[in-house]
């Protein structure tokens, strides 16, 4: 071929891309959270359960404040975990009437296919985040092979609250077959308005990886958290400052496991090596957010294992050491024999349902009874802090129900006085 | 209504399905008309939705979309038959004459970079230390023009197709040819790598072969 025509055609094609690299620009830096009013709820910690269908499994919720103050929980849910029948379902919380709307699926496994135009065999955790023009977007795991080291990220995007979605769109974010991004954070903001979401990566390595988007929502950046022997995955980014960042990560090693944390003092450019905090973590995901006068709250599975246990933590000092603020959960010293476990379970769901109470239990025998032997199970928490000063957190049920916490900002305050850390 | 990097993304999963199809035995030796019709026939089958989703998606769910390059090279398997293009595009085949002619140059320079890029992307990408080949894809200028660089030499060397094939690869990312947003996957894909090696591995006992025979 003529060498002028070759030489052309590389003109074409490197100035198409040099034009769409222009467009591009460098991380500036962290958008800290924006101030929240005091609430005038008052002293108040309520519970209930996100999820209302009984005798199947659901898992991994999120949740994400939407403009009118009410909040919008996501779950998955299906006959149990990674089967084809899963579904990504939702539900609003109305604080003002402290009602839960009706649960409804928003995205199946079929119609997700169809959408992506390729195979899928399963879903997964959900992450719902709000770009900067105030579309709601929801990350959530598709797996077209093998388990969830399999993964891969699909989108939708609503512009009416999460009453309706967009196709499903997938994310290409790996070279390898688009395989192994998993994701589970909150996302963020960058000072320039685009935003970040926390992602983790578990075939052949297990690591925390951040995604960067502009402000339509296009992927344009990867980071890389951790490597090495203290695996970390879940990343979840609390902002210091515009420059200063923590971010907490499950620990998957085998033993002295404790969250793994990593930091930045450059808006991001460059992340400190991975390091074991003071908080325990049974191999399970955690939550946090920063408060406005720059104190931490997290909620984990604060011991090294089982995940029976669920802590609401506190931390003062940018993460160095954490104080328990409340017990949210505690059975680990429960007789987990069947007739016993049952009686304990129906007495939990008293506390949180007025009626049906025996169909609670029922639902939670099934994913956490095997044979006489059963466990309890209180993970995968998300914890949100609304514009109201009020914490709304929802966390895994014993596998069977999606709880909703709702406190507000006086009932901490009550409590980190009594417990002595104010 | 389909998108657009559906349709890309679909059609290079029925030209890899085609390409696998084509080179069943009795189908190899079908004249030239009879090859071209049955070429036709399999990418729009595979097309058409079965119970749902059509083969081709079935594949792309597996294998992602293929990279320019790959997309190139299998389009050249199936459409040499038809056109009766001359052996020089071949790059599936050690030529007999061993790595001396142009055509030989060509092809064992594009099979060497796109393992010497496999070998230095995938094993970082899947977590080998800190440092992420991928995320020059998204855009870094120096990997953009450390390209520019590689086709121009290719091009002063005398081997067009690895500099249109870089040039294509960069085309297609700048147009967004497919969803994904990362020149890597436009550049490379795990499937053209295992080719790429094993070709090269093959060439070279091919090679040592001969050496010991005299």
């Amino acid at each position: 071929m003529n060498r002028l025509v070759v030489l052309g055609i590389i003109l074409i094609a490197f100035c198409a891309g040099f034009f769409k690299t222009s467009g591009y620009h460098a991380a500036a830096g962290f958008e800290r959270p924006s101030k929240a009013v005091a609430s005038k709820s008052g002293v108040r910690f309520q519970s209930s359960f996100a999820s209302s269908k009984k005798h199947i499994q659901t898992h991994a919720a999120s949740e994400i404040e939407l403009k009118d103050g009410r909040v919008r929980t996501f779950w998955f849910s299906g006959s149990r975990e990674g089967a084809r029948d899963v579904e990504i379902h939702s539900a609003v919380f109305d604080p003002v009437r402290e009602l839960w709307g009706a649960e409804q699926a928003i995205a199946t496994r079929e119609g997700t296919e169809l959408s992506l135009m390729r195979y899928i065999s399963k879903l997964g955790n959900p992450v719902a985040g709000r770009a900067a023009d105030g579309t709601l977007w929801l990350y959530f795991v598709t797996v077209s092979m093998g388990g969830w080291a399999g993964s891969s990220i699909t989108t939708m995007t609503s512009v009416d609250e999460g009453e309706t979605w967009s196709a499903p769109r997938r994310l290409v974010t790996s070279p390898f077959l688009n395989i192994s991004t998993l994701v589970k954070g909150a996302p963020f903001f960058y000072s320039d308005g685009t935003m970040g979401l926390p992602v983790y990566h578990e075939f052949i390595n297990k690591f925390g990886e951040i995604l960067r988007f502009d402000k339509t929502g296009k992927l344009i950046d990867k980071q890389r958290l951790s490597a090495g022997k203290d695996h970390g995955l879940q990343p979840v980014l609390l902002p210091r400052s515009a420059n200063e960042a923590l971010v907490l990560m499950r620990h998957t090693g085998d033993d002295h496991r404790k969250v793994i944390s990593v930091t930045t003092r450059d808006g991001g450019e460059h992340w400190s090596a991975p390091a074991k905090t003071t908080l325990s973590n049974p191999d399970a995901a955690l939550s946090a957010v920063v408060l406005t006068d720059g104190r931490m709250l997290a909620v984990l599975n604060n011991q090294e294992q089982k995940r029976d246990a669920l802590s609401l933590m506190i931390s003062a000092d940018d993460g160095i050491t954490w104080e328990n603020v409340y017990q949210l959960e505690d059975q680990r010293d429960q007789l987990l024999e069947e007739q016993h476990y049952l009686k304990t379970v129906a007495g939990l769901a008293k506390d949180i349902v007025a009626t049906d109470v025996g169909e609670y239990v029922e639902s939670v025998k099934s994913p956490m009874c095997t044979g006489s032997d059963c466990r309890f199970e209180f993970s995968y928490p998300c914890l949100i802090q609304a514009q109201n000063g009020d914490f709304h957190l929802v966390y895994t049920w014993n596998r069977s129900f999606i709880k909703h916490v709702w406190f507000t900002q006086a009932w901490l305050d009550q409590r980190l006085k009594e417990s002595g850390h104010d | 209504m389909i998108n657009f990097t559906d349709m890309t993304g679909l059609a290079s999963s029925a030209v890899a399905i085609t390409a696998m199809a084509v080179r069943l035995p009795g189908v190899v030796r079908l004249q030239r008309t009879y090859f071209g019709m049955l070429a036709c026939v399999i990418v729009i089958v595979v097309l058409i939705p079965f119970g749902g989703l059509p083969l081709a998606a079935c594949m792309r769910g597996w294998i992602g979309d293929l990279s320019i390059p790959s997309l190139v090279l299998l389009l050249l398997s199936i459409l040499r038959p038809v056109c009766a293009c001359p052996p020089g595009g071949e790059l599936h085949t050690p030529s007999p004459g061993g790595v001396g002619n142009r055509g030989d140059r060509s092809k064992y320079a594009s099979l060497a970079m796109i393992a010497i890029a496999a070998l230095g992307l995938y094993p970082m990408a899947l977590g080998i230390g800190y440092f992420d080949p991928y995320r020059l894809g998204y855009g870094n200028s120096w990997f953009i023009c450390g390209l520019l660089l590689i086709a121009l030499a290719a091009c002063f060397r005398q081997l067009p197709v690895v500099a249109l094939t870089i040039a294509l690869a960069v085309l297609a990312w700048g147009v967004g040819w497919y969803e994904s947003n990362n020149l890597w996957d436009y550049l490379l894909d795990p499937l053209l790598a295992i080719y790429a090696i094993s070709a090269l591995a093959r060439a070279g006992i091919h090679t040592l072969w001969k050496l010991r025979r005299g």
